[in-house]
């Protein structure tokens, strides 16, 4: 599905990236760890497409180029990032917001947009899925939700556009024991043979709820070991400082 | 040009229904107004907004002769709420009609009622001069209107190259409340609007101003406003600015009494060239008053938006609390905004503020809009309705409120 070869990207002249080799197929979870400034965000920025990196390398996502296309087309074609900071965005109705996203992803998929009712029965299901307080939804984007609430809402929205590869960055991080469980039940209810996880962490705190298939060791812009679960096991216990 | 409009004006004056003394002030009107010209630049009121410029760059010549209708001009009404209306077509009432309310409890007069002073605002000068129809509108003492008031200010096809001089005086006498909507409906292209309010609040009372220009048109807007507050009285005051090829609001309003209240809101919403200001100042005279301001613009391809904001405190009006925020979304290199803040305080024991802000949209939110499946377009149109919708939630009647949100599309 994803396939990531001798990725190398610059900012500003700073090398982050420094070929990065890695390969998710359908239905696979992986997980990233890595110590603060390892690239881990910049990798799950480059795979959404933000802009202002100097990238070399070959990225394909279902046998396309993922590099050529812009950022609403990827996500277009089934790429989310639950962002480890989500923006609040002031004026802006979540609903609003929540209904414009899905229905610009259906029309570029070609498929039927949902009229006012069918999104209300979504979101009805997911939000109580999640225990997602619907109120929130009436409030602007983000704009005064608790940390908790913020990253909810991403899984909110990622259980709702139905990725095929959901990138998770640091979502883990600011949630408290019952956020955690239930942010990560929503995303053991949407792995299935198909769909696809990165995980970017710090901590295996949430490997415990959330089980990858493989785990990878990012430092200084590469991948210095990869393994299952274990992995992170030792990780854990050996730190990343001594990691080698 | 000097010789032709004064021949008209001569016209206009002999046609017209005039006492001798209403044409004596007329003369020195328009003698004054020939003296002055259209201001320009130089005229510090004027530096961001030179109008002698934009009038010669726009016109060559102007027509202010009166321009009669045909009385069954069709005009698109507002079919959302129930209303009063007056429907101006041309410049001319075409109809007036007070269905909702109590006939006894207001009066609508009509004699024209000029200023005998000259004015330092050669437009106001030009108004003067040119003024034939009038209305002068009284709320009676204690009545509330049961519902708003919309004036309709539609112009025909027909009107080309016309200088249009407008005058419309409200008075709201004691403990009364009226809600106003202004909606421009123009066809006509190239045309000079000067249009000027003259409002009265009473005590205890309450006016809202709705004040909406849409458009597109190629028309140029001047619109005078000077307002004056009594004792415990409150004003609401919105402007929506984006149709008009060039206009400027001008908002002089006065706290008289003490206890009275300014809420001033405005947006200047911009594209394809358009140079729009709002001006306003607000005068403190008496304790214990509070104003606020909030405008918002966005600008878009090579638009100008222009904002002189001033509150001025007597030293007599203690406990002042003035407060005026100005922010402004450059979407474009080739945009300009500019703002001028200004605080004139001769008492002491005041709380007085201001902001002003300018900046580009923040390409982290159109990042996550983005990420989201939305095209870089409807991300940015998201964020700058989701910029503008916070001026608009402080519309307090709720049909205004939605009505607006309608017809500009910002909403949440």
């Amino acid at each position: 599905m994803l396939n990531i070869e001798n990725l190398n990207a610059k900012i500003e002249d700073k090398e982050i990236l420094k070929g990065l080799n890695l390969n998710i197929k359908p239905g696979e979870v992986h997980a990233i760890m890595g110590p603060n400034g390892s690239g881990k965000s910049t990798l799950s920025n480059i795979l959404s497409g933000k802009k202002g990196y100097e990238i070399n390398g070959n990225v394909t996502f279902e046998g396309e180029n993922l590099l050529d296309l812009e950022t609403e087309e990827r996500a277009h074609k089934g790429i989310f990032l639950a962002f480890q900071y989500p923006l609040e965005i002031p004026g802006v109705n979540t609903n609003t917001f929540l209904k414009t996203s899905i229905n610009a992803i259906k029309k570029a998929r070609g498929e039927k947009e949902l009229d006012a009712l069918e999104f209300l029965k979504l979101i009805k299901k997911k939000s109580a899925e999640l225990k997602f307080d619907e109120k929130i939804l009436s409030r602007q984007l983000n704009v005064g939700f608790s940390g908790g609430e913020k990253k909810k809402n991403e899984i909110l929205q990622m259980s709702i556009l139905n990725p095929k590869l959901s990138i998770l960055d640091e979502t883990d991080s600011g949630l408290d024991i019952d956020a955690l469980r239930i942010v990560s039940e929503g995303v053991n209810s949407l792995r299935n043979k198909n769909n696809s996880f990165l995980i970017i962490t710090h901590y295996q705190r949430l490997l415990d709820y959330i089980k990858p298939d493989f785990v990878h060791v990012l430092k200084n812009g590469q991948i210095i070991k990869s393994g299952d679960y274990e992995l992170a096991k030792e990780l854990e216990k050996v730190g990343y400082e001594d990691f080698n | 040009m000097q010789n032709e409009i004064k021949s008209i004006f001569e016209k206009s004056l002999n046609e017209g229904d005039f006492s001798s003394s209403q044409k004596n002030i007329k003369e020195k009107s328009f003698n004054r107004f020939i003296e002055q010209g259209f201001p320009n630049k130089r005229i510090e009121d004027w530096k961001f907004s030179d109008l002698n410029q934009i009038i010669s760059a726009n016109f060559e010549n102007l027509n202010y002769s009166k321009k009669n209708i045909d009385k069954n001009v069709d005009v698109d009404l507002i079919n959302e709420f129930e209303h009063n209306k007056i429907i101006f077509v041309d410049g001319n009432i075409s109809k007036i009609d007070f269905n909702h309310e109590d006939k006894d409890k207001f009066s609508l007069k009509h004699d024209l009622e000029l200023d005998e002073q000259l004015n330092e605002n050669a437009l106001l000068n030009l108004n003067t001069a040119f003024l034939s129809s009038y209305i002068k509108f009284t709320v009676k003492k204690g009545y509330q209107f049961q519902k708003p008031l919309i004036l309709y200010n539609y112009l025909t096809s027909d009107l080309v190259s016309h200088g249009l001089n407008l005058r419309m005086d409200i008075n709201l006498e004691d403990g009364s409340s009226l809600d106003i909507v202004n909606i421009a409906n123009q066809n006509a292209k190239n045309n000079f609007l000067n249009f000027r309010q003259k409002i009265n609040i009473g005590k205890n009372s309450v006016l809202k101003n709705y004040s909406l220009d849409i458009g597109p048109t190629s028309n140029i807007k001047y619109s005078f406003n000077d307002i004056n507050l009594d004792k415990n009285s409150h004003l609401e005051y919105f402007i929506f600015s984006k149709g008009s090829k060039f206009s400027k609001h001008d908002i002089n309003c006065s706290l008289n009494n003490d206890h009275g209240s300014v809420s001033l809101n405005g947006i200047i919403d911009l594209d394809n060239e358009k140079h729009h200001e709002i001006k306003t100042s607000i005068n403190h005279n008496e304790e214990n008053c509070k104003s606020y301001q909030l405008i918002k613009s966005v600008l878009n391809e090579n638009s100008k938006g222009v904002y002189q904001g001033k509150i001025y405190v007597n030293s007599k009006a203690q406990k002042t609390d003035g407060y005026q925020l100005s922010r402004a979304l450059l979407l474009n290199d080739d945009v300009e905004f500019n703002a001028k803040p200004e605080l004139e305080i001769y008492a002491d024991d005041v709380k007085c503020s201001h902001g002003s802000t300018s900046g580009n949209i923040d390409e982290n939110s159109i990042f996550y809009l983005m990420s989201r499946g939305l095209s870089h377009a409807q991300s940015k149109k998201l964020l700058t309705n989701g910029f503008l919708n916070e001026v608009i939630e402080k519309i307090s009647n709720k049909n205004i409120k939605s009505l607006i949100k309608k017809l500009t599309g910002i909403q949440e």
